[in-house]
């Protein structure tokens, strides 16, 4: 069962109990490829769980998930956790979670909670669930110790108007949204149209509010003129229509939440085509 | 005189950023030797794996050709249980049916005319039915003495009609005389870049990794050479024996199996100079200079063993010469380890120490680079391990990864010393599933990308080399078997290192 634990020292001291397997004694190889901090108010925890599960097995890394609770009593209240995987003959590698609830008015100051927990020399991606409290002190502070903002711009509400904020940060933090990833099937799609789609005048989006703002951003900031949206709300991207012809379905399976946030740990660089597509919706 | 601009065709502004595959032309693979377990165990499982990655054309097919008499739909039926059972992959109805519906299969002699005619045929309806557009692709997975005759075949039947590439399955010859002798035949009829003869050790994803560590990093190449290497340590271990395999093996043994092409190859790799870039040629002209420099190395350095009765992880198993199809007096070696120099400038008088062999301990590949001991150490060293070197290891199989040996000092009074390892384990870091090195190399074949296989020029090397350690054995007859299974081979192998004052790393 995790134990409770209030400082960082007994979140060290926790780690490296538990990274000796308790059947032979042996310290289990760690293996890291970055730091994943998950900022996950209280009403996305269960959300999270499920793609940070899917995620481990994939990306090994350090994750520290990050519950704010301004209205609890002060103080932080901590577990960690080590995730084996069996390697043969008898090896085993682990990975790290480490959850954290930030009460009172340290859901104020994350940075400062976080900064010590970071793997050294290792990339660091925070992943905000729902929309970013742009300009408040959390958000300020963390974007500025991590090097990659991972959102879901389709949990946001009241698109494409939140977009405007979050292109005032691409000059300070690399942003990837995975809602963008979840274009990146149909955009070959619509690519191949080329030239036949060079004057577009309307797109028609069935899918997610998000997805259709950036669709069009995307393609107003490419072709560098402007493209009418007309979207229908779905829950997925489901088809796009140019000037009323139907683009081809792309081929290949959907890709589920944590091979989408999985991708994008892969991904270190700014995607400029991205950043164009938000300033454009 | 008016000047007309060259008319340009804009470029296309929405496929920037996007992340695309090379996808292949449309082609049809022509599997010789499709009955045969390289089919079963290998190509399709890797065929099946590429298609669910979507990475094969949409205008694909297979022909398969054998003499067993089977239908097409036996040897769709045949290769799909080749999938479940060999495949790293499940199963999955819509993608097996799309390459199943490509599938064909035709029963023929290799020389036979008719038979010829008949896969022609079958080509034909493929282009129509599925648009291939003339594109073959040939593997030749066949006994050596049959490529000879199918490279005339398919020479003298190639059509004007789309791109030929003929991909050969190793051993490229038995000797020099008949490795020339097959290029020669492929020259006849085929262009170099027509050509992709396969050692599956360069696909695997661990002996491309040896390429990025090298030369990604900065903090190794500049001590990659003389000047810190002491040595270098190349082993390719098997616990298997000969499988059934004893037509073929008694002909080989471990040099013309193993070390004639995997182990040279990986010496190649561990010694090159940095390629100007990732290309074909450059990769392949800088693996040439190196085997050009290996000096063939005298009797006294070369051992060769051959296994007798002995334990395999507990088990029993009999010697070679108890092997079925083995004649009982063999003098076929199952074991070759040899002391080789590169002479050039990076590495004069840094020996090699490369060895494989059948039946040995555990099933371990390996490449060591064992640095030189620290000049003065300002410790009091109790005893010789505690001033052990560094060694960095390239773990090809199992296991695969890199790891670096150093010294740390035990914690407690005074300053004693004890190697630890650091280690970088490839599959637990990334955990995508590592591609199987028939994977890569038959998707670098259908995109043209020769990279990593053989040219002609690296193989004659390589069987140069071979046909001078095989001249010096003509003149003894070793006492064989001298070493038990289940063992690290002849002793003769660790007098090899003693004698220089080494010892091959303790596994």
């Amino acid at each position: 069962m995790a134990t409770a634990l209030g400082t960082i020292s007994e979140i060290d001291r926790e780690l490296a109990l538990r990274r000796v397997d308790p059947a032979t004694g042996e310290p289990m190889q760690r293996t890291s490829v970055m730091t994943h901090i998950a900022w996950v108010p209280t009403q996305w925890v269960e959300a999270a769980e499920d793609v940070l599960t899917g995620l481990a097995d994939r990306h090994p890394s350090r994750t520290i998930v990050l519950v704010p609770d301004p209205d609890a009593e002060e103080g932080i209240d901590a577990n960690a956790e080590v995730m084996q995987f069996p390697l043969g003959n008898g090896r085993q590698v682990c990975v790290e979670t480490i959850r954290v609830r930030l009460n009172g008015s340290r859901a104020e100051v994350p940075a400062s909670v976080v900064q010590p927990l970071l793997l050294p020399d290792l990339p660091v991606f925070l992943r905000w669930r729902g929309v970013p409290p742009f300009g408040e002190r959390p958000f300020e502070e963390l974007i500025d110790v991590v090097d990659r903002l991972i959102v879901d711009s389709t949990e946001w509400p009241d698109l494409p108007a939140p977009y405007t904020q979050l292109a005032e940060v691409f000059d300070r933090v690399v942003v990837s949204d995975i809602a963008w990833a979840r274009t990146s099937r149909w955009r070959p799609q619509l690519a191949s149209l080329w030239p036949g789609i060079k004057d577009v005048k309307t797109i028609e989006v069935t899918g997610t509010e998000a997805q259709a703002n950036l669709l069009a951003g995307w393609l107003r900031s490419r072709l560098r003129h402007d493209v009418a949206l007309e979207h229908i709300q779905a829950d997925r991207l489901a088809g796009v229509k140019v000037d009323g012809e139907p683009a081809p379905f792309p081929p290949g399976e959907r890709p589920d939440p944590a091979d989408l946030l999985s991708d994008e740990l892969d991904r270190f660089s700014r995607d400029r085509v991205y950043e164009e597509a938000v300033r454009s919706a | 005189m008016t000047v007309t601009e060259p008319k340009h065709e804009e470029a296309n502004p929405l496929l920037e950023g996007l992340q695309l595959h090379r996808t292949p032309d449309p082609c049809v693979l022509v599997i010789f030797g499709a009955s045969g377990d390289l089919t079963r165990r290998k190509l399709f499982p890797a065929l099946y794996s590429l298609a669910l990655r979507r990475l094969l054309p949409d205008k694909f097919a297979v022909v398969g050709v054998a003499r067993s008499p089977e239908t097409d739909d036996e040897f769709r039926e045949r290769m799909k249980e080749a999938v479940q059972e060999f495949g790293r992959d499940k199963v999955k109805d819509d993608v097996w049916n799309w390459l199943a519906e490509g599938m064909r299969y035709v029963s023929t002699d290799f020389a036979d005319e008719d038979g010829e005619n008949r896969v022609a045929k079958v080509l034909n309806e493929l282009d129509r039915e599925r648009g291939t557009g003339g594109n073959r692709v040939y593997y030749l997975a066949v006994p050596p003495d049959a490529i000879s005759t199918l490279l005339h075949e398919i020479g003298e039947r190639r059509t004007t009609e789309g791109w030929t590439r003929v991909i050969i399955e190793k051993p490229f010859g038995h000797d020099l005389a008949s490795a020339q002798e097959l290029n020669e035949e492929v020259k006849r009829h085929f262009s170099e870049q027509e050509i992709f003869r396969i050692d599956h050790y360069l696909g695997k994803e661990t002996v491309q990794n040896l390429l990025a560590l090298r030369f990604a990093n900065g903090i190794f190449e500049p001590i990659w050479n003389r000047q810190f290497v002491d040595h270098v340590q190349i082993t390719v271990a098997e616990s298997i024996g000969i499988e059934g395999r004893a037509a073929f093996y008694e002909r080989a043994g471990a040099i013309r199996d193993v070390f004639q092409n995997h182990l040279l190859q990986l010496l190649a790799l561990t010694a090159m100079e940095p390629p100007i870039d990732f290309s074909a040629d450059s990769v392949r002209n800088e693996k040439v200079k190196v085997l050009r420099a290996l000096h063939t190395p005298g009797p006294k350095h070369v051992v060769r063993g051959q296994y007798g009765r002995g334990y395999v992880e507990g088990d029993e198993v009999p010697g070679y010469r108890e092997e079925e199809g083995v004649a009982p007096d063999s003098l076929t070696e199952t074991y070759v380890a040899a002391k080789l120099y590169v002479d050039n400038w990076r590495w004069a008088d840094t020996p090699f120490y490369v060895r494989a062999g059948k039946r040995l301990a555990r099933r371990e590949t390996t490449i060591a680079i064992q640095f030189k001991r620290a000049p003065h150490p300002p410790f009091a060293i109790v005893d010789e391990e505690g001033l052990r070197p560094n060694v960095l290891v390239c773990h090809i199989q199992p296991d695969e990864g890199v790891s670096l040996e150093f010294l740390a000092k035990v914690p407690g009074q005074g300053v004693m010393l004890r190697a630890v390892h650091m280690d970088f384990l490839y599959g637990p870091t990334f955990r995508t599933g590592i591609p199987e090195a028939y994977e890569r190399l038959l998707l670098d074949c259908f995109l043209g990308d020769a990279t990593l296989f053989t040219r002609a020029d690296e193989v004659e090397e390589q069987w140069s080399l071979v046909d001078a350690m095989v001249a010096f054995w003509k003149r003894d007859r070793p006492s064989f078997p001298n070493y038990a299974a289940g063992t690290w081979g002849p002793a003769a192998s660790d007098e090899l290192m003693n004698r220089d004052g080494r010892k091959w790393r303790r596994h």
